[in-house]
């Protein structure tokens, strides 16, 4: 799947202050994602995968080497055209949720879904996410997992291309963490979503058709797994 | 899809509805009131206008030392003018029955062709004891319809109450300084109760062009003409309406007259020598007539040859007799134009009216004022609140959402709530505050009927200006914080500069420096805080220093006139011919005369001019002065902004004649507008004879001086009418309006603060987490806030007084006269006091409200 190049990322470079105190986060990062793939951004703290997956959402942007999506390169991009990439292409979610205090789980979704001119039915995703007779309720309501579940609403109601997700699972417990991974695989499964996900946690490689293994701002392995587990069956 | 964000404006506004009401309020308040005031005052304004030909206002009024012949009438109505006779004569008015005067009463006959009246209520006077009276001082004074009033001996039954067209401010005289709402009435009663009245009849004549003049500049051009015209008129018997000529004419009959003198007293003395001569002759012996006969004969020749030489100028003597005989036919005629007010500025005419436009300009600017202020704490709030949701918009930046969508989510609450104010605002100023302001005016000024109008520029400046200024100032402020990356948002890192370092601070003790950090981590919210303290203090030192200054002026009346009693008499010498004198110690012969200013900030501006004595009691100037050298008082040199050393220029009240003087010196006289010269000097000017005096000026009041002999007195007490009035119209509002005033300081104080609170919770939170005690942490946050405040409330009410004192002169440059605003350090320091007390109670809501945030705080997630 790979081959197909989606996602291009070609030799990427990033750093962070100056002079003595320059820090190089990404050193020359190289590879591709091919569309519908889940693919598992991999590393240890410090390693550059959450530099790497704001620079391919757009939020940041690399000194050297591009991110292009179907060939459009982002650097070729102005502040303008990266919004409505981000609003076409783009949907993200976050280890910390970051919805809305004061709108309701289905008005949150209703957020992202404002992005899109054809999104998904609202009540069906509601549904899908198991949020339904929770759709009136406000995300200081809901628990931990519910809450990244709306946040993942939010993302994938506009039917994004590219599913982002920054430790999606980071501030969950086990069985909740298993559930929302379980239902990015079924997201990733029902809507043909190409999923990033970053973590630290190494089981959930298991469950990618593709994993990407960082250390100090490089790429250290590039693994297709062609025998990957569902999210139910990961343990760690 | 409509955006779902907007869904969140009402929570928003439910989850705050505290701090929204309080803004709502505010600005519905404010709104309404002034909406009102627009409406109220355009609605009054264009029935002021329409009053003009409704009621057949005049183009002007004159008035004359005595009664006009019918030629002299004519002779004025041929400068193409029409003149209507509108006679009056002033009464005391004594409206409760206790004896005691309690108000002047001018009464005119019922006037059917010109300035006619609007009937308020009743029916107009019929029979010969009924009488129409003002209004507004029928309800001043507590006077219905059917109570009976006394005016000078008379018993006057009270049928209608009426709004007099040319008296709808009721000034007694147009060189009044204020209007007198309270002790000065208008009446109307029919011609057979006119006769009926006993009273000085004062020949007053209202005119209108016959060419009406088609603007107000053309106006001023007309009524400048006029007024010579009607002077020399007057003065000349109809003979000539033109100063050169008259006065060139006034020469030859000076020449004429010089003449004729001297050719009498030269027939005089020829006759007085001839019978000298004849008296010698015949005393004279025949042997000393033959010894003296040369002599005798060559007195004799002489004699003769003189009275042949006066034999000569016998033609050009019965020329000039006749001619000056042809003058007798005029002298029947002549008379004097003792005052003359064209409409444009006749104030009773015009001063409610002018009062409308600045009364509205004043409370758009306060309004405006207060919108910005509360614009900026709109503002502060959303940059708050964009700094607690940076993580939630780092998302939905992240996700796609436009700067532009998130600015307009951002500005939307306080543009709805504007909205909303300025909706409901308006609705309150068409309904309630529209009479609130009606009322108002109708406490100080004799308005004829109105009906209300819808008033677009009402609806531009309190709905249109309120939302564009709160969008304006949320737009710049939220915009500029919304400029971030997403990526900065979401890292909650909302510094607009990597570089930024924190800035030095002197090496003070740790919680003075914690607090400068504090300080400068809200300053955008102290400095609206400030801003908002500057406005309330504004306000509040109008309101305080208003009635300082007229108790000011109160207390120090006697001193801002030239004498307790200043007495003009009619003339100077009484039937016998001998000088009118008085044996009262403090009295003074003095002289007095007007001229009127030609420019500077109050162009028409009538100025006194005294002539006083040498060694006077009460003009202390020892200075000699020169030609043209004149002092001047402190209320003119205030209000026109003179120096000494520079000149001015002033006109003859009614003819072309100017005066340019010197201002040798400024003398310490506050109310009054006026020039002192020598009274030598003085009638030099004014072409008086040597010696010359018009009244006298006196510590007490003169009792030797007949009453018909008086032309006019002045007292402490006239000078006290602008006081009265100014406590009558706006004295009462005063303490109203310090606790509106209080009110503002204390929701625009407790917003910001509040405000600050909020941005630091999390620091507060974490330092009770570290282990400072709720007293240490209200030491760290409250004191900076009370310093901010304290320091705010006095540096303002300081610069306020300036700002106050320059907004008081903008009224006075209005009105006739001048009187410096008042305001002393006890004042100052009562406003001070107002908004600290008022700071006290939210500093109380302010500890409350940090011994209430939690020290989860903290750690809790953003949301």
């Amino acid at each position: 799947m790979s081959e197909e190049k989606f996602l291009q990322v070609s030799n990427i470079h990033k750093s962070y202050g100056s002079g003595d105190g320059l820090q190089k986060v990404l050193k020359g990062t190289d590879f591709s994602v091919a569309k519908g793939e889940f693919c598992v951004l991999l590393g240890p703290s410090g390693s550059g995968k959450s530099t790497l997956l704001n620079i391919i959402g757009g939020i940041d942007s690399a000194d050297d080497g591009y991110i292009a999506i179907n060939g459009d390169k982002l650097k070729d991009m102005d502040e303008k055209a990266l919004t409505i990439y981000r609003r076409k292409h783009l949907g993200y979610v976050f280890q910390l949720y970051n919805l809305i205090p004061n709108l309701t789980v289905k008005e949150n979704i209703e957020v992202g879904a404002y992005l899109s001119d054809n999104p998904h039915d609202i009540d069906d995703l509601l549904k899908t996410l198991g949020l339904y007779e929770h759709r009136h309720k406000l995300p200081n309501q809901l628990s931990g997992g519910q809450q990244q579940r709306t946040s993942i609403g939010r993302a994938i109601v506009k039917n994004p291309d590219i599913l982002l997700c920054d430790e999606p699972t980071g501030a969950l417990d086990y069985n909740t963490s298993k559930d929302i991974l379980k239902l990015i695989e079924e997201v990733n499964q029902k809507y043909g979503n190409t999923v990033i996900m970053v973590t630290h946690n190494e089981a959930i490689q298991h469950m990618a058709d593709h994993t990407i293994k960082l250390r100090d701002g490089q790429v250290r392995k590039n693994i297709v797994n062609d025998n990957k587990v569902s999210a139910t069956e990961l343990d760690w | 899809m409509r955006n779902p964000l907007n869904k969140r404006i009402l929570r928003e506004i439910k989850s705050e509805w505290k701090k929204y009401v309080a803004l709502f309020l505010l600005l519905t308040l404010t709104i309404g009131f002034v909406s009102g005031m627009f409406v109220a005052n355009d609605s009054m304004e264009t029935a002021a206008y329409e009053a003009y030909d409704k009621y057949n206002i005049e183009d002007g009024h004159f008035e004359l030392k005595d009664k006009p012949t019918d030629e002299l009438l004519e002779d004025f109505e041929d400068e193409d003018i029409k003149i209507y006779e509108q006679y009056y004569k002033d009464f005391d008015e004594d409206f409760n029955a206790d004896g005691e005067t309690d108000a002047k009463i001018r009464v005119f006959k019922v006037r059917e062709d010109i300035d006619r009246a609007c009937l308020m209520e009743g029916e107009m006077p019929e029979k010969e004891n009924e009488i129409a009276i003002d209004r507004m001082h029928a309800d001043n004074s507590k006077i219905s319809v059917g109570d009976t009033i006394s005016i000078g001996d008379y018993e006057m039954k009270v049928t209608a109450l009426v709004a007099f067209s040319d008296y709808s401010t009721l000034y007694e005289d147009n060189s009044d300084i204020m209007f007198d709402a309270l002790t000065f009435d208008v009446g109307a009663v029919t011609p057979e109760g006119y006769d009926a009245l006993n009273a000085r009849e004062v020949y007053q004549y209202a005119f209108q062009y016959n060419d009406e003049p088609e603007d107000e500049e053309e106006q001023k051009e007309k009524s400048d003409i006029l007024s010579e015209q009607l002077a020399v008129l007057s003065l000349t018997g109809g003979m000539l309406d033109d100063t050169d000529e008259a006065e060139k004419f006034s020469d030859e009959v000076e020449a004429d007259k010089e003449f004729l003198e001297e050719m009498s007293s030269k027939a005089d003395e020829l006759k007085q020598r001839g019978e000298e001569l004849e008296k010698k002759t015949a005393s004279m012996s025949p042997e000393e007539q033959m010894a003296s006969m040369a002599e005798l004969q060559k007195e004799a020749d002489d004699i003769q040859k003189e009275a042949d030489e006066l034999k000569k100028q016998e033609d050009k003597i019965n020329e000039t007799a006749d001619r000056l005989k042809e003058l007798e036919k005029y002298e029947e005629h002549i008379n004097e134009l003792t005052d003359f007010v064209p409409e444009y500025a006749n104030r009773a005419i015009h001063f409610a009216v002018e009062d409308f436009g600045s009364d509205k300009a004043m409370g758009e600017e306060i309004l405006i004022i207060l919108i910005i202020v509360i614009a900026f704490i709109f503002a502060i709030t959303a940059s708050n609140t964009i700094v607690r949701e940076s993580a939630v918009i780092g998302t939905l930046r992240a996700s796609g959402y436009k700067k532009g969508e998130l600015l307009i989510h951002y500005v939307s609450v306080p543009v709805f709530v504007t909205f909303m104010s300025a909706l409901i605002g308006n609705i309150l100023g068409y309904t309630y505050f529209k009479n609130v302001v009606v009322d108002m005016y109708y406490n100080s000024y004799s308005l004829p009927t109105y009906v209300t109008l819808w008033n677009a520029d009402a609806f531009v400046k309190t709905t249109i200006y309120p939302v564009l200024i709160m969008i304006v100032v949320n737009i710049l402020v939220v915009n500029r914080k919304l400029k971030l990356s997403p990526l900065k948002f979401l890292r909650h890192d909302l510094s607009k500069s990597n570089k930024k370092k924190a800035m030095k601070l002197p090496r003070w003790k740790f919680l003075t420096r914690f607090r400068l950090r504090i300080f400068f981590q809200n300053m955008v919210g102290y400095v609206t805080l400030f801003l908002g303290i500057f406005f309330v203090m504004i306000l509040l030192a109008f309101s305080v220093g208003m009635p300082a200054t007229l108790d000011n002026y109160q207390e120090n009346a006697s001193s801002y006139i030239v004498a307790d009693y200043q007495y003009v008499l009619k003339g100077t010498e009484d039937s016998d011919g001998n000088e009118i004198t008085t044996k009262e110690k403090t009295a003074e012969k003095y002289s007095i005369n007007s001229l009127k200013t030609v420019d500077g900030v109050h162009v028409g501006e009538e100025i006194t001019v005294f002539g006083y004595m040498d060694d006077s009691r009460y003009f202390e100037i020892s200075e000699d002065l020169e030609k043209d050298e004149v002092y001047i008082t402190k209320a003119y040199a205030d209000k026109f902004n003179i120096k000494e050393g520079q000149s001015i220029t002033l006109k003859d009240m009614y003819k072309s004649k100017k005066y340019k003087l010197k201002v040798e010196g400024i003398y310490d006289l506050p109310g009054t507008l006026g020039i002192m010269l020598p009274n030598d000097r003085f009638n030099k000017m004014f072409n008086m004879e040597a010696g010359s005096f018009t009244g006298y000026l006196s510590e007490k009041e003169i009792k030797d001086i007949d009453e018909d002999m008086i032309y006019s007195v002045m007292t402490v007490d006239d000078a006290l009418k602008i006081v009265n009035q100014l406590n009558h119209s706006m004295g009462g509002y005063m303490k109203y309006f310090s606790a509106m005033c209080m009110i503002i300081a204390l929701i625009i104080i407790l917003l910001l603060t509040k405000i600050i609170i909020e941005s630091s919770a999390v620091s507060i939170s974490m330092v009770k987490v570290l282990g400072y005690s709720n007293r240490e942490i209200n030491s760290l946050y409250v004191r900076i806030t009370t310093t901010v405040v304290i320091l705010s409330s006095v540096i303002t009410a300081f610069a306020s007084e300036l700002v106050v004192a320059k907004i008081w002169a903008n009224i006075m440059y209005r009105m006739n006269g001048w009187f410096e605003f008042y305001i002393g350090i006890e004042e100052i320091i009562r406003i001070i006091l107002m908004v600290i007390v008022t700071y006290v109670l939210v500093a109380i809501l302010d500890i409350r409200r940090i011994k209430r945030i939690p020290m989860t705080e903290a750690l809790k997630n953003i949301e």
